[in-house]
């Protein structure tokens, strides 16, 4: 090993950004796509009409409505998750674990009947969400693999830095005028330089939002890996109670719900009813978190059978759990307001860039001379880059238009709008891999955009007769065509771009730029 | 508010350091920047990001204040970047916004 230092964290670099950028690229798109997770399911349901304001006693009664369904269809479940009405979302949603390994039950229920909601069945939102950290794996899978993505990420990071020797300068230099490769090594520089800050927060956030599952020996050895124990103790939830093993009836939940509301002055937002049906039940309602960086819900627990008040939980953290809280709070960004959002939004667009500049560099700085076939390799990555890059955002798109174009009340609706999302990623990935690179790029990346338009006209066409706030439709179908231009762009530049001569490039790639992409 | 005012300041510090680099100087002026003039636009640049600062955590404060600032100095900056791409010369009238948008704010 001759190389100097700078040399081997290019070569670090390098490699290390290509073996998890196809699964980073997928985690920045569904992860930024999260901060609007609730516009979107919103959006995936049209049905749904929003109310001024819910009092405490109809939220006390959805609560008995809730539990009612629950008694009836699921009375043999663990726990019980039943999320509270809002204005912005008047819907009882109710979840039920069973036992471990099953997936859970969930129903949506119309807060003033209890009735299941006459509303299309979606998972909105909450695919792209769960994507962002599961990848739609076993849950253990997923977020293991997305956890060493993500440390490999600050890996590349900060042997990106390392390797960028004029930080300074390159920050405002974005040349569009040169060769391909030069124009992308802008690119990839200016979207990590310009928003530094932000990929090193989110990054390091994200992974510190699993600690505990990547990380788990403190609590292993101190708590004999107990972790509700861990937590509890730290504040961060009520202490759990374990099941008497007798049984026993539980209490109405509404009296609950009106005295948890006394207690804390933050909107209601779920209850957690632990062991239903046993003498030592515990119904635990969760608040929202109150304006600040920091993650915190602040809890009331209520013994099950007789209603009354074991434990109130609000803030009081000490310094070790507030610095968790607060990380987690800075990677979800629930404090960020419209504004702010769009700025983090902006950034996570960046990361995508950033992200995607990078994989295309790879191809881009290894093209085969001119006349000279592609090797395996090089057809590989731009086989996956291609697959990845234009792939995901088609099959969003894909999940938004189907969603608008299956049958209201089809039944497993749900599933099949997932099944429309996986397979056009699909199909978009294996038709890239044939035509040649070029023409794999513009038509794929086209394609995005003419999906993108065709969900906000489906929008536009079919579900005009159920918005409740045209102008909020109109405003979300006129991000998606935003979308959709911003890919007709790409797509366009890529079919218009004219490079200069090969052999001269290589002649004349600058000291600095070839040191970074040779290596 | 806080995100305007800051993201202003910083968008005008921004460029006060990118136009001290000669490339970016020659989009505007026909040469390089003299060796004193470079020195006073990063002086001016420096103080005008650590005005910036001191404005976000003056009107948001310690904990609020850092985050603003950052999100709005990345947005400042995006938007120079893209603005040097492809209109330098738009940067004479958007500074001149900037200006205005910070007077306004510390006058009202």
């Amino acid at each position: 090993m001759k190389q100097g230092f700078r040399q081997s964290m290019a070569w670090l670099h390098t490699w290390s950004g290509l073996v998890v950028g196809w699964v980073l690229f997928a985690v920045f798109v569904t992860g930024t796509a999260t901060y609007y997770r609730t516009e979107i399911t919103r959006w995936m349901q049209p049905e749904l009409h929003r109310e001024a304001a819910i009092g405490p006693e109809a939220l006390a009664r959805s609560a008995d409505l809730a539990v009612a369904h629950l008694t009836a269809h699921a009375g043999e479940a663990r726990s019980w998750f039943v999320g509270l009405p809002t204005p912005e979302r008047p819907l009882v949603e109710l979840f039920w674990r069973t036992r471990p390994g099953t997936p859970p039950g969930h129903v949506l229920l119309d807060p003033r009947t209890g009735a299941p909601a006459a509303m299309r069945e979606t998972r909105g939102g909450d695919l792209l969400y769960r994507f962002h950290f599961e990848l739609h794996l076993p849950p253990l899978w997923g977020r293991w693999i997305v956890g060493i993505c993500a440390m490999v990420m600050l890996v590349a990071l900060v042997s990106g830095i390392v390797t960028h020797r004029r930080i300074f300068s390159d920050f405002f230099t974005l040349r569009r005028d040169k060769a391909a490769q030069r124009g992308w090594l802008d690119a990839h520089n200016v979207s990590g330089v310009l928003a530094l800050p932000f990929h090193l927060m989110i990054t390091y956030t994200g992974v510190v939002t699993l600690a505990i599952m990547y990380m788990p020996w403190g609590v292993t050895a101190a708590y004999k890996g107990d972790q509700a124990a861990y937590f509890a103790e730290t504040g961060q939830i009520t202490q759990p109670r374990p099941a008497a093993g007798q049984p026993g009836t539980l209490a109405p939940v509404g009296p609950m719900v009106v005295r948890a509301l006394a207690t804390i002055p933050e909107p209601l937002e779920r209850l957690v009813v632990a062991n239903p049906r046993d003498a030592n039940s515990t119904v635990v309602a969760v608040f929202e978190e109150p304006h600040g960086l920091s993650h915190e819900h602040p809890q009331v627990a209520f013994a099950g059978t007789s209603g009354e008040v074991v434990e109130v939980l609000s803030g009081g953290l000490r310094p070790a759990a507030k610095t968790f809280t607060t990380m987690v709070g800075l990677h979800e960004a629930h404090f960020a307001g419209p504004a702010l959002r769009i700025l983090f939004f902006l950034c996570g667009l960046m990361g995508c860039a950033l992200v995607g500049s990078g994989l295309v560099l790879w191809t881009v700085a290894r093209l085969p001379k001119a006349g000279a076939a592609a090797g395996l390799g090089w057809r590989l990555v731009h086989t996956l880059n291609l697959g990845t890059i234009a792939g995901l955002p088609a099959g969003i798109a894909a999940y938004l238009l189907a969603n608008r174009l299956l049958p209201a009340d089809l039944a497993g609706r749900s599933a099949r709008e997932v099944q429309a999302f996986f397979a056009v990623w699909l199909l978009v990935a294996v038709a890239g891999a044939w035509p040649a690179p070029r023409r794999a790029w513009r038509g794929a990346l086209a394609a995005v955009a003419g999906l993108f338009v065709a969900a906000a006209l489906a929008d536009l066409v079919l579900a005009r007769g159920l918005w409740d706030d045209p102008a909020w439709f109109l405003g979300f179908d006129a991000a998606l065509l935003a979308v959709a231009a911003g890919f007709a762009l790409i797509s366009h530049k890529v079919d218009r771009f004219r490079a200069p001569g090969r052999a001269r490039r290589q002649a004349a790639v600058p000291a600095g730029t070839a040191e970074m992409e040779r290596a | 508010m806080t995100l305007l005012v800051a993201g202003a300041l910083g968008f005008l510090g921004l460029a006060a350091l990118c136009l001290s680099l000669g490339r970016h100087h020659q989009a505007l002026w026909p040469n390089p920047p003299t060796r004193r003039r470079a020195i006073g636009l990063r002086v001016a640049g420096w103080a005008l990001i650590a005005l910036s600062l001191g404005a976000a955590l003056h009107i948001d404060g310690g904990v609020f204040g850092p985050v603003h600032w950052l999100g709005s100095l990345i947005g400042a900056d995006l938007l120079l970047v893209v603005t040097l791409s492809y209109r330098p010369r738009a940067l004479v009238w958007m500074a001149a916004l900037a200006v205005a948008i910070t007077l306004g704010a510390a006058l009202a």
